[in-house]
Parts: C-alpha cells; structure tokens; sequence
C-alpha cells in the first residue's frame, strides 16, 4: 500500500489533467448542439450518428487514414536504411548517427515546418532551382503534397528509434555468415536482414501510423488551410465553430480508430511487438 | 547461545518454501558456514538474520533480544555481500564512515573509528580511493571494514570469497578468520565451497531445499554425515544399494561387509569414504584397478568389485596401475549406512 | 565474395539512402538556421544575404519576448513540480512490492498513449467550466500531464539501474528507508535524474498543441505564438523564433545524451 501512497501526487496531477478531461470528454461528446449553435445537456448518441453520417468528415476520413498509411510507411522504408547505416557504422560513430537521427524528435515541430517552407515554397530551395534550370515552378506547399513531405519527414526519428531498438537485437554478425556462405549483399539483404528487420519494421510502421492519424501541426501548417484531416477538424470544431458535442465525439471516434489499430498489433506474433 | 534462529519459514509467492522451519544456534564468537548447493536457502537465510527478507514464522534472537519485527537498520548486524555492494559515489573512508554517521557517531570519534578499520584491514593509505580505483581483493576489505567498523553483534558474509582469485582466496580466508578471532564477533557464512566451509568455520551447517541437513564441527559433519544428503555432499564418497541384514551386518550385491553403526535391517544405502578403503589386504576382496589418479599425497584409484565401482584414496607411493587386482579392505567405522 | 561488383554498389546503396534519410531529417533544421540569418523579406532559401535583423527585430517584439518568458517560466515550473511528484512514484514502482504495482505503472504512463491533440480538447472542455483556461494553473496542470508520464519513465529507468544490494547494504549499516534514499539512492541515480528534469522541460518548452487549446490573449507561450505567426505570415521572423526553441532542444539533448544516452531515455521499452 506505501507504493500507492508514494504515487499519490502523480496520480492526484494525472487524475485532474487525464482522468477528469477524458471524463468530460465522453461526457461532453454525448451532449447535442440545437441549431442556434448552444450546446444542449443530452444522454445519447445523436452527436456520433450526425458525424458517421456526414459525407464531408467521411471523406476527410478516408484521406485521413490515407495519408497517415502513406507518410508511416515512406517514413518506415527511409527510415531503414538511416537505422542499417548507423549499426553498419564504427562504434565510435554509432552514437553521434543515431543522435543526429533522434534529435529532430526532440526539435520544436513548427520549427522543422519553417524550415520545409523555406525548402519547398514558392521562393524555397526547390523552386529556385527549378527557375535557374529554366523549369516551370512547382506548387509544394499549402497543398497535399506538403503535408506528405512534411508528416513522412516528422514520422521518421521515431521510425529510427523503433528500428534500432528492433535491430539492435539482430546479430551483425549473420551478415558476415552470410557472406561466408557466399550470399552477394543484395541476396543477403533480401534473404537474411529484411526477414529478420521485418518484426521491427512492422512496428515502426504501427507506432507511426498511430501518430500520423492525430498529427495536427504538419497538416495544419503544410496544407496552408486547404488540407482538412481529422485532426484539423477537431480542432476547428472546438475553437472556430466552437460544436463541442461534435468536436468531443468525433475526438473520441479518432481515438476508438487509434485504439483499433493499437489493438490490431496484438494479435501479431509475440516478438514483433 | 549468541545468535538464535528458531523455526524460521520464508516463502516466495507460490513456490515451495525458501527457507522451511530452519533453527540454528550459533555460540557467542564462533563462526558458522551455511553450506549447500545453489537454492538450498543459504542466502535466504541470511537476509533474514540481517532483516533484509521478512520471515513468514520464526524468530530471531541475538544475545537474548528478539529481532524478528525489527527493520535491518535496528539490528546491528554487519553484512559483507556477495557482490560487496560498495557504495560508487564514495571513498573508501566514506564508505565505512557511512554507519557511523547513521548512527550519528560524532565527528572525531568517526574518523578515529574509520582509520582505525581500514588499518585493522591493511587500507590506511588508500582511504581517499574510490571503489572502482580498488582491486577486488581491497574491494572486499573496505566491505569488512566497513562492516565491522559499527561493531555488529552478528557479521553476515555472503559467499565471501567467490569473487576473489584462486590465489588471493587462501590469504583472505585467513585474514577473515584472524579478524573474527579477534574481535570475537559472531559470524555466519554463506558458502558452496565445502573446502572453504570446513576450513573456516567452527560450526557447518549442511542445509538442502530451506531446512538444515545437520549442524555440527567440521570433523562431525565430514566424519559422521548425520543424512545420506550430507554424506553425498561433503567430501568423495562411493555410494551402494544393500540390505542391513543383521546389527552390524551390511550384505551389498551377495557381499557381507561389517559395519560399526547399522539402522534396523532393511534396505539401505552405504556411503564409503575414499581415505577409509586400503589396497593392499592380504586377503581382502579381490578388486580391478580400472584408474588412477595422481593428487599429490595421495592418489584417487577406482577399483571395480563384484558390487560395483569403489573409490580409494592410497599413498601415492602405493605401486598399483590399472589392471593390477588388489586386495581391497574396508574397515567397519568406514561404512555410513543409512535406510533406503 | 561471389559477386564483388554487387555487393559493393549494395552497399553503397544503403549508404546512399541513408545520406538521403539524414538530409531529409537534417535538411529543415539547418535551413531555417540559415534563414534566421537572412537580410532578405521572405523564407526564400538560400537566403539573399545574411543579416542579424531579424534576431535584432525577434528581440524588440514585445509580444515573442514575453511569450518566451512565459514559456520558460513555465518549463521550470513544470520540469521541477514533474520531478517532485514522479520520483516517489516512480521508486516505488522501481523498488517495492505491493498490490497493483505492474497496474501503478501502466497507469502513470497512460496518458502518453493519448493523441496530445484530444488530450488537449479534453483539458479544453474540463477546465473551460472551472476558469482555468488561459491561467497559469491550466497551464501547468495540462503540461504536466505529458511531462509527468515522460518523467516517470526516465526514472524508473534510472533507479532501477542502482543495483538494489546499495540500499541493502545502507540499511543493514544503520541507516532507515528515508537515509537510504536521500544518501544512496539519489546520488547514484542523480544523471538520469537531471536527463528527465531536462526532458520534462523540454516536453514544456517545445509542447505546442494541448497548448494551443489552453492559451488566451493575456498568456501565451511561444510555440503558440510561433504556430500563430507561421499560419498568417512567412517571414525571417519565424525562423529566428524557432531557433530559439531549437537553441534550448539542442541544449536538452546534448544533456541528456550525456547523462543517460538519448535513444535510452525516449525508447518506450
């Protein structure tokens, strides 16, 4: 019992900033919204209904969960590689590699999007080259295609770091095996690493599918207000139309989506988790 | 009795008992060797004399004083780890001074003391140094100093010498040995090494599967094993399957041996000391040498009789190879016959 | 080798794209360092000239400097009072054995499996009706929501790394429950300790959405402000603002590199 009482004030702070919130949430998300546009104390699910039958947030949806599969499994496969590198690399260099691949994680989001902007804006990197190549420009922000680049760039430190963990358990020493045996580098990469990598990389692409479906500031941002996922929705729902019915439940539909596929990973083989 | 430790019974989650009903009573500066194979509840044990495991049951005393519901920092009792457990972040004199200033010693008095336990350690001059800057060998000293330096009622050492080299395990064993004999503190042991339990100790405590097998000298528990556990696990022995067919008969596969102490006839199981058997009988029962191995004094010879393989421990000047058939005699004390 | 040819440009591959993974994940970081210094309007890149203007006009902004102070003020707050409640915690998760003790320690790391984003609708909607929005209490209740979980973490790593024989030996030498902690336990977990302060302000420091739920008019942090800049405007400035977060990340990763290995303290298992 003295354990329970030690954790007394973390519980106390997560009981007010998680418990109570999460509460109100469901709560909130089970209220309705009359037609001035006044939230209304109800007890029923007329809220989930009017957003499941909305054709407009189906489709955001549906792009959605598009982009989240898109961007986790780009920022998975160049993710590999950075991971492959920094266990191939000399011991003294592991470290420094794997904090410039992890860093970025801890590097403010808005930031990093700035820094995209500047790369592929009107007056970015990109275009500039495209001007003194005498190439027509290329509209790469404020649409989708930013977003993708944006969210596959914000996905990929933790992509890494799943990798490594996954891998650093991989011997590196099969690989020399392999080589012995013969096996070129290509046959023993598709024969004996990508197998063995496969677990890892199947949780990488989990953890950052769960993250891509919520992630709010590269859409917000990168899609220069012309890109709508659900995250963006929610958002708008709660400070701009101020629906908090509606914003509360369809927060709670993207965390029973995010659940779902949190739960999906369980029923994969054990050592893949 | 010093320290007394009386049914204690220690059990972990559901498996069976660590410890189960064990008593022991050590005299007041003797040193006793818990000894056993690895699980038998040797360390157990040991964490609950110094209070560092609660006891389902039981009790213990040191000098009269019931220490049972007490917390280890209320016990006075040293405990010198298996690992040392050496604290990283201090020196060598911090370490020691450590208990002194829990039990709030004042300043003067504790460097005194601390100096005075490094030197009975041989570790005056390297006091400022860091564990991970000391061998092994200063490591487990600092540990004893550091011990000792709050004057224990009872010193607890666990496996004291396993982390030590060969070469350096003899000294040490000594200098503890001497130390103890010194200050006249109570101490147990923990050990696997019966060389090391017999060497040291004044009183073995032979334990298996959380209960004590026999507690007795050295001498008693090498000579006299009290169970066929002890017998099997002090010291060489060969062991037979027979019947007791008479008081101070033994009949093993169709041979009649004499035996000096024998339980009610009935199967049997007799243990036969290496060192008891002789080779060269006139007369005695015809045996092959199958080996011979030479161990310096003596040498170890397997000999093949009529009821199976023998072990006899003869001078090493004895002239037998393998092959040779020797007239094998056992005397009748060298049997240790217990029911089957 | 078989097939030396092969195998070389194989490996050459995989270096290759991993150069590409590293300018991708490097690329924004260093460009919006060379854009904090351009004399140019835009975040155009590269840069027409390099200049400290916008550094210079960063500092005079009333608005971003007090921004940034609340921020700070806010991460301190936030990384001691998140040290303070998760180290009893996180011990005796570590180091006792009771009831419910594997249940204790899913449930103080719960709330990092929530989407900050519904975490931060959610402190919305529960401290909007108790006016602690746009407060500093709000404020500081919502962040240590993450930094808590973050912080417990950590520790548990760190104390479990002091090998539990330290607190045996301190207790059967004299001292009680609460010497042993103060003396032995600490000292010896003291780097990992200091790494999860630095992470847990930083958690602070950098946390933009719950925030973004939570601020007003009068308070603000600065990757509100950031955020709020970047939606409606696009010049230097906002480069110049994010240095100064990726100034303060880069010194909270350089520390707790240092002090317990960074993959270490932010890998979940």
């Amino acid at each position: 019992m003295i354990g329970w009482l030690l954790a007394l004030p973390a519980l106390v702070v997560l009981a007010l900033g998680f418990g109570l919130p999460l509460a109100v949430l469901i709560r909130v998300s089970l209220n309705r919204t009359v037609e001035t546009g006044a939230m209304e104390t109800a007890f029923g699910l007329q809220t989930y209904r009017k957003i499941l039958a909305d054709d407009f947030l189906g489709q955001i949806a549906l792009d959605t969960l598009g982009l989240a599969v898109g961007c986790a499994a780009a920022a998975t496969v160049l993710a590999l590689p950075v991971a492959l590198a920094i266990r191939a690399a000399p011991r003294g260099w592991q470290g420094a590699l794997a904090l410039a691949a992890i860093a970025p994680l801890l590097v403010s989001g808005t930031g990093r999007i700035i820094g995209w902007l500047a790369i592929l804006g009107d007056g970015g990197m990109v275009n500039a080259l495209l001007l003194a190549l005498g190439l027509p420009s290329l509209r790469l922000i404020n649409n989708w295609t930013g977003v993708r680049i944006g969210l596959t760039e914000s996905l990929m430190p933790y992509a890494v770091l799943v990798l490594l963990a996954g891998l650093g358990r991989l011997d590196p020493r099969l690989d020399e095996a392999a080589a012995t045996l013969g096996a070129g580098r290509v046959r023993t990469f598709w024969r004996v690493t990508l197998p063995l990598a496969a677990p890892a990389l199947l949780a990488a692409f989990a953890l950052t599918l769960v993250l891509g479906l919520s992630a709010f500031i590269t859409p917000k941002l990168m899609g220069g207000g012309r890109v709508f996922v659900i995250a963006t929705e929610i958002f708008d729902l709660a400070l701009e139309t101020v629906d908090w019915p509606a914003a509360a439940a369809l927060a709670m539909l993207l965390l029973l989506g995010v659940g779902a596929l949190a739960a999906l990973r369980w029923l994969l083989p054990e050592r893949s988790r | 009795m010093h320290l007394l430790l009386e049914r204690l019974s220690k059990r972990f989650g559901r498996n069976p008992p660590a410890v189960d009903r064990l008593s022991l009573a050590v005299p007041r500066g003797a040193i006793l060797a818990l000894l056993g194979p690895s699980g038998c509840g040797k360390t157990t044990t040991l964490r609950l004399i110094a209070g560092l495991e609660r006891a389902d049951e039981g009790r213990v005393r040191v000098g009269g004083r019931d220490l049972t519901d007490l917390p280890p920092e209320r016990r006075n009792i040293g405990v010198v780890f298996q690992s040392y457990a050496l604290f990283p972040h201090l020196s060598a004199a911090g370490n020691v001074a450590f208990g002194l200033e829990a039990r709030g010693v004042p300043r003067g008095e504790r460097s005194r003391r601390v100096a005075e336990a490094l030197a009975m350690v041989g570790l005056a001059d390297l006091a400022q140094r860091k564990p991970r800057q000391l061998s092994g060998g200063q490591q487990q000293r600092v540990a004893l100093a550091r011990a000792l330096a709050i004057r224990p009622e009872v010193l607890l050492l666990d496996e004291p010498l396993s982390a030590l080299d060969a070469q350096l395990r003899d000294g040490v064993r000594e200098e503890i040995r001497a130390l103890q004999r010194r200050l006249g503190t109570t101490a147990v042991f923990v050990t696997h090494d019966q060389a090391e339990a017999l060497a040291l100790a004044d009183l073995v405590a032979v334990m298996n599967e959380g209960r004590v097998e026999q507690c007795g000298t050295p001498e008693e528990i090498f000579e006299t094993p009290a169970t066929p556990f002890v017998a099997g696990f002090v010291g060489r022995s060969s062991r037979f399957i027979g019947v007791v067919e008479a008081p101070g008969q033994v009949r093993i596969g169709g041979i009649a041996l004499a035996a000096a102490a024998t339980p009610p006839p009935g199967p049997a199981q007799v243990f036969i000391r290496p060192h008891h058997v002789r080779l060269d009988a006139e007369g005695g029962l015809p045996g092959r040498v199958v080996t011979r191995a030479y161990e310096g004094a003596t040498a170890l010879v397997q000999v093949d009789l009529p009821f199976g393989p023998l072990l006899a421990a003869v001078p090493a000047g004895l002239p037998v190879r393998p092959g040779d058939v020797v007239g094998v005699a056992i005397s009748p004390e060298a049997l240790r016959v217990f029911p089957a | 080798m078989r097939r030396p040819g092969a195998a070389r440009r194989a490996g050459a591959v995989v270096v290759l794209l991993a150069a590409v993974g590293y300018l991708v994940l490097l690329g924004p970081v260093v460009v919006v360092a060379a854009v904090s210094l351009s004399a140019g309007q835009f975040l155009s890149f590269p840069p027409p000239g390099l200049s400290l203007r916008w550094f210079r006009a960063l500092f005079a902004n009333r608005e971003i400097m007090s921004a940034l102070a609340t921020s700070a003020l806010l991460a301190t707050v936030v990384a001691v009072v998140a040290l303070v409640v998760a180290l009893p915690a996180a011990y005796a998760v570590a180091r006792l054995s009771f009831p419910g003790r594997r249940a204790l320690a899913d449930l103080l790391i719960a709330p990092l499996a929530l989407p900050t984003l519904v975490l931060g609708l959610a402190l919305l909607l529960a401290l909007q009706p108790l006016k602690l929005v746009a407060t500093w209490p709000g404020l500081v209740l919502a962040h240590l929501t993450l930094a808590v979980p973050f912080a417990v973490r950590i520790l548990l790593t760190a104390i479990s790394a002091v090998p539990a024989d330290l607190e045996a030996a301190a207790r059967t030498l004299g001292a009680g429950p609460v010497r042993t902690v103060l003396r032995v336990t600490l000292p010896l977990s003291a780097p990992g300790i200091l790494a999860a302060g630095a992470l847990c302000f930083l958690v602070s420091f950098d946390e933009t959405v719950i925030s973004l739920f939570l601020v007003g008019p009068r308070l603000t942090t600065l990757p509100v402000e950031l955020f709020r800049y970047t939606e409606n405007r696009t010049d230097p400035l906002v480069a110049a603002m994010s240095m100064l977060l990726i100034g303060v990340a880069l010194v909270v990763v350089l520390i707790v590199e240092r002090l317990a290995g960074l993959s270490r303290a932010l890998s979940r298992e």
